[in-house]
């Protein structure tokens, strides 16, 4: 039953950035990192509708950032936080390029010392 | 559609002039000592134009084969701000955009780079050695 939840993490780094792409989607997460929250509480801070704040939902959900449970009326919805750490290892790998570069330039600048001539770049 | 993604970084360049960290990239001499560069690659074209419009093409060979560093300067204005476009073709037609950004301190300057739209599918398609010796170069600097 869950096993098409099960995604490989590389695939769904664009859902997940997707997601993330959008303030309200982002601020819905943050509130539900706290506690589990139904579909009308995170609409109320927006003053969205059910249907606007359902659509939000389903992106999260598709993107393997939130699960749903129906209870009675409502769909009480917690957050996935495992993506969230997929999404976070690929950003630092970015930054780990370029730290690199700028280290890289830094012990360039200091092999050749201060007083090496600097050349006009225009 | 791809979604982009914004990654920053700073660095401090304790003694070095905003000017002569400016001109590292630009200058091809200097540039090819370090922009691109890996332990076990070597750099063996560094072509820069360095006017905006003009383009610059940075090649590196290493066990993974050939990657043309590629991009466009879009903006020059000495010290102080630097930006161009970037990305290797071969991994990913989208080139993404970096933005350098000078500001003096002390003996030396603070260097701000961003890096906007990068693509989240981009380092799937990095070869896996690559992405280790990215990973392991700011160690090896250090």
């Amino acid at each position: 039953m869950l096993n098409h939840m099960v995604q490989r993490p590389q695939k769904s780094l664009d859902g997940i950035f997707s997601a993330l792409s959008d303030p309200t989607r982002r601020s819905m997460l943050r509130r539900l990192a706290a506690r589990e929250r139904t579909i009308g509480e995170l609409a109320a801070p927006f003053r969205m509708s059910f249907a606007a704040a359902s659509k939000h939902v389903r992106v999260l959900e598709r993107a393997g950032l939130l699960r749903r449970r129906v209870q009675g009326r409502s769909h009480i919805c917690r957050i996935v936080p495992e993506p969230l750490a997929a999404a976070d290892e690929w950003l630092r790998y970015y930054e780990r390029f370029w730290r690199g570069q700028l280290s890289a330039l830094e012990a360039v600048l200091e092999t050749e010392g201060p007083d090496h001539a600097t050349k006009g770049s225009r | 559609m791809s979604d982009k993604v914004t990654v920053r970084v700073t660095h401090r360049f304790p003694t070095a002039k905003p000017e002569r960290v400016f001109d590292a990239w630009l200058d091809p001499v200097t540039a090819g000592k370090w922009l691109f560069a890996t332990p076990t690659g070597k750099i063996t074209r560094c072509a820069i134009d360095a006017k905006v419009g003009g383009k610059f093409s940075i090649v590196r060979v290493d066990e993974n084969g050939e990657f043309n560093h590629e991009g466009e300067y879009l903006e020059i204005d000495r010290p102080r701000r630097l930006v161009f476009t970037f990305g290797i073709v071969r991994l990913s037609p989208e080139l993404s955009r970096v933005i350098i950004e000078i500001v003096p301190m002390g003996q030396g300057c603070e260097l701000t780079l961003t890096n906007e739209g990068v693509l989240p599918d981009y380092a799937d398609r990095v070869p896996e050695g690559w992405r280790m010796i990215l990973g392991n170069l700011a160690k090896t600097l250090a």
